[in-house]
């Protein structure tokens, strides 16, 4: 099979880039997402702060009202879409076909192509801020009127760069659940897939389900800043007050999409904590099961929340009421998870090496992220603390604090496996306690400045009594900032001289870790039958069995 | 010291410091929430520490199995019970608190509600007292009277919200609806919010304050300013004109204005107000022509200096 494929390649298409260019293994496919979405990260994360260097201090005039608006707009946007989702995406593309031990994903050339649209739609929204007016400036949540009535063109390459990246993301979603449905090994039954493939199965679901509505607001929301098709001016009203349209109704529609899209991206990222921490422990994971039935249960409820993000529109009491209740029914999901991963360490053989310790910071992160939830849930409380610097702790303790230190374990744990060399340790931990010290230096002081009343998405404040919070967040950001240039550096380091390692330098359950690394183009030349969530440790043991040795004391 | 240090912390983790009933609900229904919050923290975050401590490999293999336990299915009965019970009492304060927050209470005997309309625009607020007199960003309400406040925006201007944290929660103001909230000040003072809904260029800009007031104040002030809109004319100045222009005119994200024949002409800056120009909204859309004389003789009484 891969000697066929090698020897059909024409020429032009063995070159360094351009191999590159035409290629559709799942894997080259993940390295692409995993690293376009890592310069986006850097990007956006530039562009934190150099809003948190005019939020340093009251009054500052580093960046006028304009580009401040196009900073918080494209950084939000770029995070979820650019970020969140894509790096995920990635990580899925290199693993999922790995672990159910597959040869590639079921369609390889929808898989390039929804790369191609992710780097072009990708493209399409850093490049806005050179349109004419500047970039979009009305927030990641491009709420109408203000998204109708924005001038210049950058709204338009918004909403251009999310259609792309809609029809990117929704090709990748029909993959992987073609994939994991019908390419799974020999024995690999539903309750012995690995948890993160359980995640990624609920990711696509969800992608499935809720991206159709976004594009449908977003088109709705074109039409009505008015689009010209040859001679014919198609101007609408869906979401203009002014003639008859409904305010509140984009917002129904956006969330009914933005609440589903941070369980796409918190998903995976739990998913890659199941994988992680067991490894780690020397343990099964606690409560396999459990953990499937709760992601499945926080994929199905999460498109029953939406409304939590609008408490303050003046919807019906029982509405919100109804929507306070099935946002703290997803509690006891996330909370199931918590307890299951915390049993997992318990009675564990634990060893601290850098992906461990992203898992742990994680964990610990995330249950503020989560129980800061609770008072967003109780809707009398949300129209107080709604909007203000408290939403924004509270979704940076999820999404950073939980995502993005999900994201570096999974990078130190993957990386031997991508690349065949180890990622430097000392400079990991460095960059570990550098992020987990600069993260809460810069996010927990905001919980307090939104409880003092500071709103969100303001380019300047008068009131000097928000100042020593404000400036102790931009202190963390720069301590976030050399955190991440440390990685910079240790992904330069380790591609020059990182120690080579075996197939399996973790000893690790799934099947990803039976291949060499990095896998050859076809992946497996034979995969063990799978009689447990843990083919490798069976395999282990088998071993053992078979020359007569004893557990390893 | 630490122990005073992280209380003094802890005390401030809540709403401020409430000066109204529904602020007072909300500030209660926080604190409920905050003992199962903190509970839930110390102890998940006590039990990671302790795993992390007590598990550690120390001299085994580093690879060396440790308790092959695959889960307990009285535990996972016992930790999704136990939350569904946390939340269950949670969502039970909360509605029992909810009357007292949403409803407006009755009139004290002998005494009126009062109701002022709140219009949020681009990038000020304007409000309408029972009598027809307009002010401009800074609230007078009189104390122990539960006012209630129409909140709306106008159909060609974009959402806000208003939030003045001390006296309660945020009630968004949307073109083309009108939303409800309510406040009943308990002592004088003056209390600050602002708009907490993007709203473009100035949203930062958008304060409100509530001056509240004896009764007496207030009905002499409400008085003298159906006589004498000569305050209007300033608040319009500073609230309305001021945020894009400077405060003397010297011009901010919007042109310079000072010396321009326009700032006392009143059919002209009429027009201008009414109808918007280039990138400038149609800040007074519906303005009276008592609101444009009013800020006309300001400007005439107080031309801009420019710098
Ligand atoms: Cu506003």
């Amino acid at each position: 099979m891969a000697a066929r494929a090698e020897a059909t390649v024409p020429a032009w298409q063995r070159g360094r880039v351009a191999s590159w260019l035409v290629t559709t293994d799942h894997k080259r496919i993940g390295i692409l997402y995993i690293t376009t979405s890592l310069v986006f990260l850097v990007l956006s994360g530039l562009m934190a702060l150099v809003m948190r260097l005019q939020l340093a201090q009251a009054d500052a005039d580093i960046v006028g009202p304009e580009r401040y608006n196009e900073l918080v707009t494209i950084h939000g946007t770029s995070m979820v879409f650019l970020v969140g989702v894509p790096i995920l995406a990635g990580f899925a593309n290199f693993l999922v076909p790995l672990m159910i031990g597959a040869s590639d994903v079921a369609f390889p050339r929808l898989n390039a192509l929804s790369y191609w649209f992710f780097l072009f739609g990708g493209s399409v929204l850093m490049l806005s801020f050179f349109a004419d007016g500047g970039a979009a400036d009305t927030g990641w949540t491009a709420y109408a009127p203000l998204s109708i009535q924005a001038p210049g063109n950058g709204q338009d390459l918004w909403i251009l760069s999310l259609h792309l990246l809609t029809v990117s993301t929704v090709a990748g979603a029909v993959n992987f659940i073609v994939t994991i449905h019908n390419m799974r090994t020999r024995g690999m039954t539903w309750t012995r897939m690995p948890l993160f493939v359980w995640s990624i199965l609920l990711f696509g679901w969800l992608i499935m389900a809720v991206m159709p509505v976004l594009s449908a607001a977003l088109t709705m929301l074109l039409l009505d800043r008015g689009i010209s098709i040859g001679p014919v001016d198609v101007q609408t009203d869906f979401f203009n007050p002014e003639d008859g349209g409904s305010a509140v109704l984009y917002q129904h529609a956006f969330w009914f999409f933005g609440h589903p899209e941070v369980y796409i991206i918190v998903l995976p990222a739990f998913g890659m904590i199941s994988e992680v921490l067991p490894v780690f422990a020397r343990k099964p994971i606690f409560g396999y099961k459990a953990i499937v039935a709760s992601t499945v249960a926080i994929g199905f409820f999460s498109m029953l929340v939406w409304a939590h993000h609008m408490f303050t529109i003046g919807l019906p009491f029982s509405l919100q009421a109804f929507f306070m209740i099935s946002s703290m029914v997803i509690a006891v999901p996330t909370g199931i998870k918590i307890f299951n991963w915390l049993a997992t360490l318990w009675r564990g053989n634990l060893s601290f090496e850098t992906p461990m310790l992203f898992a742990l910071g994680f964990l610990s992160l995330f249950v503020i992220g989560g129980l800061t939830g609770i008072y967003l849930a109780a809707f009398p409380i949300d129209w107080q603390v709604h909007d203000s610097y408290f939403v924004v702790a509270h979704f940076h303790y999820t999404l950073l604090g939980g995502v993005v230190f999900a994201i570096f374990a999974g990078l130190f744990y993957w990386w031997p496996k991508m690349f065949g060399r180890m990622l430097d340790e000392k400079l990991g931990k460095w960059q570990f306690w550098l992020l987990f010290v600069g993260f809460n230096v810069a996010f927990m002081p905001q919980h307090f400045v939104g409880l003092e009343g500071m709103p969100r998405r303001v380019y300047t404040y008068a009131n000097e009594e928000w100042e020593g919070y404000n400036l102790a967040s931009t202190i963390g950001s720069w301590i976030m900032a050399i955190a991440i240039l440390l990685f910079a550096i240790n992904v330069l380091k380790t591609r020059a001289s990182g120690r080579r390692v075996g197939n399996d330098p973790w000893q690790a359950d799934t099947l990803e870790w039976y291949t060499t690394s990095p896998p050859p183009p076809h992946n497996f030349d034979d995969v063990p039958y799978v009689t447990s969530a843990r083919p490798l440790y069976d395999l282990r043991r088998r071993l053992r069995e078979q020359r007569g040795e004893r557990e390893p004391a | 010291m630490a122990a005073v240090a992280v209380s003094s912390l802890l005390a401030q983790f809540a709403p401020v410091a409430p000066e109204s009933p529904n602020a007072e609900g909300i500030r209660d229904s926080w604190l409920f929430i905050s003992i199962f919050v903190f509970a839930i923290f110390v102890l998940v975050e006590s039990l990671l520490i302790a795993f992390v401590w007590k598990y550690r490999r120390q001299k085994r293999g580093r690879f060396a199995d440790a308790a092959q336990v695959h889960g307990a299915t009285k535990l996972e009965l016992a930790w999704t019970a136990g939350p569904v019970v946390v939340l269950f009492l949670i969502a039970a304060f909360v509605f029992i608190e909810l009357p007292g927050i949403k409803d407006v209470p009755d009139a004290a005997a002998g005494e009126e509600q009062l109701e002022i309309k709140v219009s949020g625009r681009q990038f000020y607020w304007e409000y309408e007292y029972p009598n027809g007199v307009i002010a401009v960003d800074t609230m007078q309400a009189p104390v122990g009277v539960p006012v209630r406040l129409e909140v709306s925006a106008p159909d060609a201007d974009v959402i806000h919200s208003w939030w003045i944290p001390s006296l309660g929660g945020k009630i968004d103001a949307i073109p083309g609806t009108t939303n409800e909230t309510w406040f009943q000040a308990e002592t004088e003072g003056t209390y600050s919010g602002q708009c907490a809904e993007l709203c473009g260029l100035e949203h930062a800009r958008m304060l409100a304050s509530v001056e509240v007031v004896s009764q007496d104040e207030f009905d002499a002030w409400l008085a003298e300013r159906a006589d004498d809109p000569a305050e209007l004319g300033q608040e319009e100045w500073e609230g309305v004109c001021a945020k894009c222009h400077g405060m003397n005119g010297e011009g901010g994200i919007g042109p310079r204005i000072a010396g321009s024949p326009t700032l006392t002409d009143a059919e002209a800056l009429g027009n201008l107000v009414h109808n918007g120009r280039g990138a400038m909204p149609a800040v007074g859309a519906g303005w009276t022509d008592e609101q444009i004389r009013a800020l006309v003789s300001y400007l005439t009484e107080n031309p801009p200096s420019g710098s």
